[in-house]
């Protein structure tokens, strides 16, 4: 109809600046990766050029493959544990009355804090001598269950998985909350007068209504689970013996600490093709779960 | 609300069943932070006591104090707020540029464009340090503030389009087409037209890149090395290393950088939970 809106150079006036920014700082280092990947570049040069990093990582490397399950297992408890319950939470605020604002604000104040605060409170918490949970545990009579919460190889990647999920229970909770309280109300005044109970109209009406929320978020829980590192990081780098090793946080320690930028590169670059596969099958997964409404 | 007393639901029993459930999750997400404000102002010494929590006496201000001293916080507080106001801004401009050559204009190749920023949306930030790192060394970008800035914008971009394209779909054209009939040019409608009316999710998008910002540190500790750069993380991080035996001045540090998130997180409430569903919740 108007010619402003089909003119080429508004296009590449308005799109410009915008694309500078996505090639430059996410598609060009995602390329330099790429090339990097096939080198043995140690942060000042490189003398070979060929797939020892990719084979390296794929025959001999143990460590990543657990970087890779830890990734997997904590998507899969967001998803079989923080989810259901997240839902189940936010669907009972909505009965809370009076308390339904408080509580709506108080369990997402952990998800406005930064990781690096909390990741930090939790080694406080889980901290052997004066830790809160070890401390707590005497307290009830249960002192034969103290641990060595993050010191110990076998159980530190438990209290990571839960403080991930303490940490991110608050955001999930948010958003199946906004969906709940976006459910049109003559629905559910329909289904009271219909006799239905407040279990059958959560079952039968708004948890259909909340599906494609429960899709997107499914997706985002899986990819977030793939993309941990910030609380790894920050609570235990890793260790002990590797045990608690994520893609990013393997990437970092085998760059920065072993001085293989080659061969973190490579990993970086196997990081964003999990990440892909992993959001396509996600997507494929999820699609027919979702009826028409 | 809660009118329908007549459902099994709205029994007494179940109430009481209900309520109990949410105070535990109540709790649970609130007390470790108590807690951490208890330690604050606590003698180191009193740490190792057998009670849950212990009333602070006399109340350890000194904590604060030395959080303030050793901890450089005001200087790091304020690159925070000079790197948070510079993202917010490019990326709010940025963004919805972007978003209206995708939303509105017609152009063959925006099926293109909007999928190159979807891919973008997956890449996760943390597989682009290392050639970031590299990249920033070659073109001496490390060590200063762009190199916070830039990429964090560049991050930032994707989940904002997806926001601002969200809202322009809803929008109708008219008010534009008059504008543009009326005389003003292209950029003109952008920023004197879509920008005062899009106000609300400008305001999502700003309070997502803030928190995104504010909250960042990988990128800070891999790509920052001078003091003078340095952003609140490292206020912490110095308490993990050089003074890792001063608990309380830590515990100040962190009271000291989670409260000021908490009091505009109750003082803002929905502006912020509106900003944080955005982009989720609409699917």
């Amino acid at each position: 109809m108007n010619k402003l809106w089909m003119d080429k150079r508004n296009i590449a006036l308005l799109i410009a600046p915008g694309l500078v920014f996505i090639l430059g700082f996410v598609l060009l280092p995602t390329a330099v990766a790429l090339y990097l990947s096939f080198t043995n570049f140690d942060g000042v040069d490189y003398q070979t050029f060929n797939l020892s990093n990719y084979k390296d990582i794929f025959l001999h490397d143990p460590i990543f493959w657990r970087a890779l399950r830890n990734s997997i297992f904590l998507g899969l408890a967001l998803v079989v544990l923080q989810h259901p319950f997240a839902v189940l939470m936010a669907m009972l605020t909505t009965y809370a009355g009076k308390w339904e604002r408080p509580l709506r604000v108080i369990i997402f104040i952990p998800a406005i804090i930064s990781t690096f605060v909390t990741s930090q409170m939790w080694v406080s918490l889980l901290n052997v001598q004066f830790g809160l949970v070890n401390r707590m545990l005497t307290a009830v009579g249960l002192s034969s269950w103290k641990q060595d919460w993050l010191g110990n190889p076998d159980i530190a990647i438990y209290s990571i998985i839960f403080v991930a999920m303490w940490q991110g229970f608050g955001y999930a909770y948010l958003l199946y909350y906004a969906g709940i309280k976006g459910v049109p109300s003559e629905l559910k005044e329909a289904a009271i007068v219909d006799g239905a109970t407040k279990w059958r109209y959560n079952k039968s009406i708004v948890l259909p209504l909340l599906s494609p929320i429960i899709r997107i978020n499914l997706v985002l829980a899986v990819v977030s689970g793939f993309k941990q590192m910030e609380t790894v990081f920050l609570m235990t780098g890793g260790g002990p013996a590797n045990s608690t090793q994520f893609l990013g946080t393997y990437l970092y320690s085998k760059a920065f600490r072993d001085g293989l930028f080659g061969y973190g590169n490579a990993i970086s670059v196997l990081f964003i093709v999990f990440c892909l596969v992993m959001t396509l099958i996600m997507n494929r997964l999820l699609k027919k779960d979702v009826g028409e409404f | 609300m809660g009118a329908s007393t007549s459902t099994r639901f709205g029994a007494r029993s179940s109430r009481v069943l209900l309520f109990l459930g949410l105070a535990i999750v109540a709790f649970l997400s609130i007390f470790p932070l108590v807690w951490m404000v208890n330690f604050s102002l606590l003698k180191s010494g009193d740490f190792f006591g057998s009670n849950v929590l212990k009333w602070p006496d006399p109340f350890q201000w000194v904590n604060y104090k030395n959080a303030f001293t050793l901890g450089h916080v005001h200087a790091y507080l304020l690159n925070s707020v000079i790197v948070a106001v510079v993202v917010i801004t490019v990326t709010v401009i940025v963004s919805l540029m972007l978003s209206y050559v995708i939303a509105r204009m017609d152009w063959k190749w925006n099926v293109y464009l909007s999928g190159l920023v979807m891919v973008c949306l997956i890449v996760p930030i943390y597989s682009t340090l290392l050639p970031n790192f590299f990249i920033f060394n070659k073109i001496h970008l490390i060590d200063n503030y762009f190199s916070l800035i830039l990429p964090n914008i560049a991050f930032l971009i994707p989940l904002s389009v997806f926001i601002f394209i969200g809202f322009l779909q809803t929008t109708p054209r008219a008010i534009e087409e008059a504008a543009v009939i009326d005389g003003l040019s292209l950029i003109g409608v952008v920023f004197r037209i879509i920008m005062p009316i899009s106000k609300p999710v400008i305001a999502s998008v700003g309070v997502l890149a803030f928190l995104n910002t504010w909250n960042e540190f990988i990128m800070a500790i891999t790509y920052i090395s001078s003091d003078n750069y340095k952003t609140l993380p490292f206020s912490l991080i110095q308490f993990t290393g050089q003074y890792a035996s001063n608990y309380g001045a830590q515990f100040a540090v962190m009271t000291l950088i989670a409260l000021p998130l908490v009091v505009l997180y109750m003082l803002f409430t929905d502006r912020i939970t509106n900003s944080l569903t955005a982009g989720a919740v609409k699917g």
